[in-house]
């Protein structure tokens, strides 16, 4: 098993594996936020829910794994990658013949995504401790500290870049883990590519609708 | 008869023969086999399959690959497909038929055991290339399908879409990089040969120039098997590959190989007709177009109309209205002539009037376009390509080309040529075609030769004769190699005006003209007085840039036009002795009333076997007498 | 259709040898008669620059039909030129305007290492092949073609992937430079035939083995190999192959040594 796992076509398996993980947590991830919608109570309950359950420690481990599997590999075989072609043309070929511009950039918004999630982490996760109490019950007011720091024009911009950029990762990753798992078929393969897209899309939209209702209904800067 | 050009051919029946010889031959020790040595030029379906066969065998075999790989070798480009006496149709076909047509084909002037057996082993190679993988076409039910070819009344033709020889090709590469990896074979790529070696009278060895250092190496073996294809580049513009040469046969030709019929060239019917001075290769369309496509040319001499213009009443179906038996499947020569008399009575079309239409109307108004795209789309897609004209929309274009040559060195029925040693296989040697080849013949001869036949006789001749261990510091190689590296040299010193394309095409033109599709007495002389000027004028002005020990494209040229000047005499002389028309060869002074070739059998009924005789000297004819005794003597009729 | 001549610039690279530094050069074409191959421009192009006693640019060709693989350069970035499923050899100058400007470079990959200008050496390709692209089968040894039967569609599929011509278009296409269209044609080509069934585990584990020993990238599906083959190679070939690796990995079983014994 060990020269598969170091052979390209195992790494692309590993990369499909981890990359598919981080699809389902940011679905999962995006669905949550949804709450926000229902009452600033409901979100913070749901984030509640989610750090004192025991489940937190398996996901957190599961995510952090996959997460290190897929930047050391995504690294790892850029650097193969490169040393496979070292030098470039001098003119980039027509579109008929090419490739479409996000599979040819995993790497570039691959890195951005990266520092996005450690940026994110210390922003939230690690961030200004609020609380509030809900039904008697002490919580971290996760609410207040999101209407916070959304109103920051700064960290819109740059939360708007990396969530599109996750977008056009996510739309070659979906499509081309079923390559690398083999699961490509010429019957399915225009449906694979619109699936890709619309998974995209709809996540990207989810974590964007944030920043906006928060721009839109909380420009004040104060409570819901 | 002179007793170098012995046959060979055992005694006794047909059907029986090969398989007799066989039993008859000396065998090699399975534990011993490792210790010979066998050369392989050539990389094609024979060399290929004959390198691939040794191997597995057990044989030391290096192979000799003028290419950057194996898989580049012109085989590759054969269409159409590969004739097996199956039977699987249930339609009467039978290796005696297969034995017959192609006998008929060569229009009576090859060697009867020789086809035979090639008709014999055809079934083989089916079964050998569907074992490698070979994806040959299949019906519904899973069962192999066949198509139909020129000169034949069955359907006995395998093939895998258009590109068949290019299958075979990858079949007989594959297994020979196979022996690469067990270690049986080595593989020597963009190597040349460009000498034989001959000691003690047989043949030793080989020197080769690697193309991408220009170094001039020496190979020693037990013996030697050429597998380096025809010789239509002599024409300049053919359907042969840029790098097809006679440079091999021809050295080995001087080093005692004698050279038979060199003036047995086919000329396909169907090709691209030539557009300009600039053009550096003509494209064949597959013979499979004439199962649905008419030909024809417009009955008004110089009629510059449009072809869709041209009412049906003033058009001249000319195949169908001369052979209405075959129509437009008459055979490949055939067919050529005929195109080139309606061009010279100046009917032919085309900017240049050197083409006739053939054209697919009819057949698209039969059956519909999409059954026609179905049938032909690749081709149509590459005319289209090439020419820039809809073949849907208006006719195609076509003209004779040279596409494949029957002669080619003389080989005995164990395919060993004059010298000892030196075995020839596939288009190569002269032996199963005679003057005119049938379509879907050229894959299976090469294959047969190198899957079947070479490795039985190549045993037999190692195991039959003790040869002393010879080294490449032997005399012999010492001076071979000194002799190519002078030659190399006195090209390189030449320093001269003309480029070394100019003097190919100028020798091209003039074997068109004299020694192509019709030959005469005065033609033919008058180019025997031009080629030894035009190799004057090679050997004094052509200019060569760069130098010898790196990649040098001009260089690897000129050493293969250089062979050429000297081959294309011989074809003219050959011609010229061969007073009577047969196949591929159609001499203006011998033909009937209407046209059709006429063979004199009385006194042409033999192999012309060409010996060199040395520099500047004529070289001396030969001749093998051949004898029907299987299949009578007659006129090959189409009508 | 009514031919024109047209000139067009060409920036060609040039390098001496395998260890040289490279760099472009420029040329004219004059007088290009658009029913000239792209080839038959270069064979004018190195004809002039003969005459002029410059050396001839130097390219892989040989068929010029489209078959034999020889040829192939990148075209303003294009691995053949702009046509799709065309090699060069059969790429025309009426695919060019007048006054165009055209950019050759060779295939670039370390495992396809420059021999001279545009031509590079490919045999990397050939020992992929033969670490396990074949079915051995030793000649004389065969049964009746017609005893193992296929049905037409597997026989389709198969050709469709055996068609490929190793010409390394998908590999200098690639930004990885990988092999990985070429590898899996073959094992795509095999697998799906009944007589390829015996080695098909051990024919994926090898070739794909050799391919990444040979310092082919490894493949990110961006397609670009497909859209510049120009035999049509699709995608599904690889997918089929990395199927094709894991299911052998999973069932590989170790090689004995032991050839029978005494």
């Amino acid at each position: 098993m060990f020269s598969f796992l170091t052979s390209t076509v195992g790494k692309k398996y590993l990369m499909g594996l981890s990359g598919l993980i981080w699809t389902g947590f940011v679905f999962a991830h995006m669905a949550g936020n949804m709450l926000m919608f229902v009452s600033p109570d409901a979100y913070n309950i749901y984030g509640h829910n989610l750090v004192t359950g025991k489940l937190i420690y398996f996901v957190e481990g599961l995510l952090i794994l996959a997460l290190i599997t897929h930047v050391v590999l995504a690294i790892n075989l850029t650097l193969e990658n490169r040393k496979a072609r070292p030098s470039r043309y001098a003119m980039l070929g027509s579109k008929e013949k090419g490739s479409r511009w996000a599979s040819r950039t995993m790497a570039i918004h691959g890195t951005i995504i990266l520092i996005f999630i450690i940026s994110h982490l210390i922003t939230f996760k690690f961030g200004t401790y609020y609380e509030t109490t809900v039904d008697g019950v002490v919580m971290r007011d996760l609410f207040r500290l999101m209407i916070e720091i959304f109103t920051q024009p700064v960290y819109l911009v740059w939360y708007f870049i990396s969530l599109i950029l996750l977008g056009f990762h996510l739309s070659h990753g979906v499509g081309s883990v079923f390559q690398s798992f083999g699961l490509l078929h010429p019957a399915y393969q225009p449906m694979i590519k619109t699936v890709s897209w619309v998974y995209a899309i709809v996540v990207v939209l989810g974590f964007l609708s944030q920043p906006i209702a928060v721009f839109l209904f909380h420009n004040n800067g104060g409570q819901a | 008869m002179s007793s170098k050009v012995d046959g060979k051919v055992p005694a006794g029946d047909l059907s029986t023969m090969w398989t007799d010889q066989r039993f008859k031959m000396k065998l090699v020790n399975p534990a011993n086999k490792r210790k010979h040595t066998v050369i392989v030029v050539g990389t094609g379906l024979a060399g290929a399959s004959s390198a691939a066969t040794l191997g597995e065998l057990g044989y030391n075999v290096k192979a000799f690959c003028v290419h950057e790989s194996p898989r580049r070798a012109h085989s590759v480009a054969a269409q159409g497909g590969i004739n097996a006496a199956k039977n699987y149709q249930n339609d009467g076909d039978s290796i005696q038929r297969l034995f017959y047509d192609t006998i008929k084909g060569g229009d009576f002037r090859s060697r009867e055991a020789n086809v035979y057996r090639l008709a014999e082993l055809s079934v083989n190679i089916i079964d050998q290339a569907v074992a490698q993988g070979v994806p040959l076409a299949r019906e519904y039910g899973g069962l192999l399908s066949n198509r139909s070819f020129g000169g034949a009344q069955v359907s006995r033709t395998f093939y895998a879409r258009g590109q068949t020889g290019q299958q075979l090709l990858l079949g007989a590469y594959s297994e020979m990089m196979r022996q690469v990896e067990a270690g049986t074979v080595k593989l020597y790529n963009r190597r040349e040969m460009l000498e034989l070696v001959v000691i003690d009278g047989k043949a030793r060895g080989i020197i080769t120039r690697n193309l991408l250092t220009g170094e001039i190496e020496s190979h020693e073996a037990d013996c030697v098997v050429m597998c380096t294809g025809g010789y239509s580049n002599v024409f300049f513009l053919s359907t042969n590959a840029m790098a097809c040469a006679v440079t091999a046969a021809w050295k080995s030709h001087k080093k005692g190989a004698y050279f038979a019929n060199p003036c047995f060239t086919q000329i396909h019917p169907t090709c691209i007709p030539v557009h300009g001075d600039i053009q550096s290769k003509l494209t064949l369309m597959s013979e499979s177009l004439r199962n649905d496509g008419r030909v024809w040319v417009p009955q008004m001499k110089g009629d510059k109309r449009h072809p869709n213009e041209i009412p049906d009443s003033e058009r001249d179906y000319y195949l169908e209205r001369i052979y209405p038996s075959f129509g437009n499947l008459a055979p490949r020569d055939v067919s050529s002539r005929q195109a080139k008399f309606r061009c010279d009575e100046g009917r032919g079309v085309g900017e240049t009037g050197q083409a006739v239409y053939l054209d697919f109307r009819d057949a698209i108004n039969r059956l519909g376009r999409d059954k026609i795209a179905e049938r032909y789309g690749n081709l149509f897609q590459m005319y289209e390509k090439i020419t820039g004209e809809n073949p849907y929309e208006q006719p195609m274009k076509i003209y004779p080309a040279p596409h494949y040559t029957m002669g080619g060195l003389w080989v005995d029925y164990n395919l060993m040529s004059t010298i000892p040693g030196l075995f020839v296989a596939g288009e190569a040697n002269f032996s199963d075609h005679g003057a005119n080849r049938l379509g879907a013949s050229a894959l299976m001869q090469g294959l047969a030769d190198g899957y079947f036949v070479v490795p039985y006789t190549v045993g037999d001749y190692i195991a039959g004769n003790k040869m002393a261990p010879v080294t490449t510091d032997h005399e012999a190689f010492r001076s071979a190699n000194q002799g190519v590296r002078s030659e190399i040299e006195k090209l390189l010193s030449i320093k001269g005006t003309r480029t070394v394309d100019s003097f190919h095409k100028e020798l091209g033109r003039l074997m068109w003209e004299y020694c192509g599709m019709s030959r005469n007495e005065a033609g033919l002389k008058k180019a025997l007085e031009e080629i030894p000027k035009i190799r004057k004028a090679f050997w004094s002005d052509v200019r060569i840039p760069g130098e010898a020990d790196e990649v040098n494209t001009e260089l690897e040229k000129a050493c293969r036009v250089a062979d050429f000047l000297e081959l294309g005499e011989l074809m003219c002389r050959d011609a010229l002795e061969r007073k009577e028309s047969c196949g591929g060869h159609f001499r203006e002074e011998y033909q009937t009333p209407d046209n059709e070739a006429l063979r004199d059998d009385e006194n042409f009924c033999h192999v012309s076997a060409w010996e060199w005789k040395g520099t500047d000297q004529p070289q001396e004819l030969h001749k093998e007498k051949l004898s029907f005794e299987n299949v009578k003597l007659s006129t090959r009729s189409y009508k | 259709m009514a031919d024109k001549l047209i000139n067009v610039k060409l920036k060609v690279w040039r390098q001496k040898g395998p260890k040289d530094q490279g760099s472009f050069k420029e040329y004219d074409a004059k007088n290009v008669s658009t029913s000239e191959s792209f080839l038959e421009m270069l064979d004018q192009v190195n004809e002039n620059l003969i005459t002029k006693g410059e050396d001839p640019i130097v390219f892989d060709h040989d068929c010029r039909e489209g078959i034999c693989g020889s040829c192939g350069f990148m075209i303003n970035g294009d691995a053949h030129g702009p046509q799709k499923s065309t090699t060069v050899c059969q790429l025309h100058m009426r695919a060019f305007k007048d006054g165009d400007v055209l950019v050759l470079e060779p295939w670039r990959a370390s495992a396809f290492p420059i021999v001279k200008d545009l031509m590079v050496d490919r045999s990397a390709l050939d020992r992929v092949i033969s670490s396990g692209g074949y079915i051995s089968t030793n000649a004389g040894g065969a049964r009746d073609a017609n005893s193992i039967l296929i049905p037409k569609q597997d026989a389709d599929e198969a050709m469709a992937s055996a068609t490929c011509i190793g010409c390394g278009a998908c590999v200098a296409s690639c930004k990885n430079a990988s092999a990985a269209l070429f590898t899996s044609a073959k094992i795509s080509h095999m697998a799906l035939l009944p007589q390829g069934q015996v080695e098909r585990e051990r024919r994926a584990l090898l070739m794909v083995e050799q391919m990444d020993e040979e310092g082919f990238g490894a493949c990110s599906s961006t397609g670009a190999c497909s859209a510049s083959c120009p035999k049509d190679i699709s995608l599904t070939n690889i997918a089929r192959m990395n199927r094709e690796f894991l299911k052998a990995s999973i069932n590989k079983k170790p090689e004995s040594s032991d050839s029978g014994g005494m």
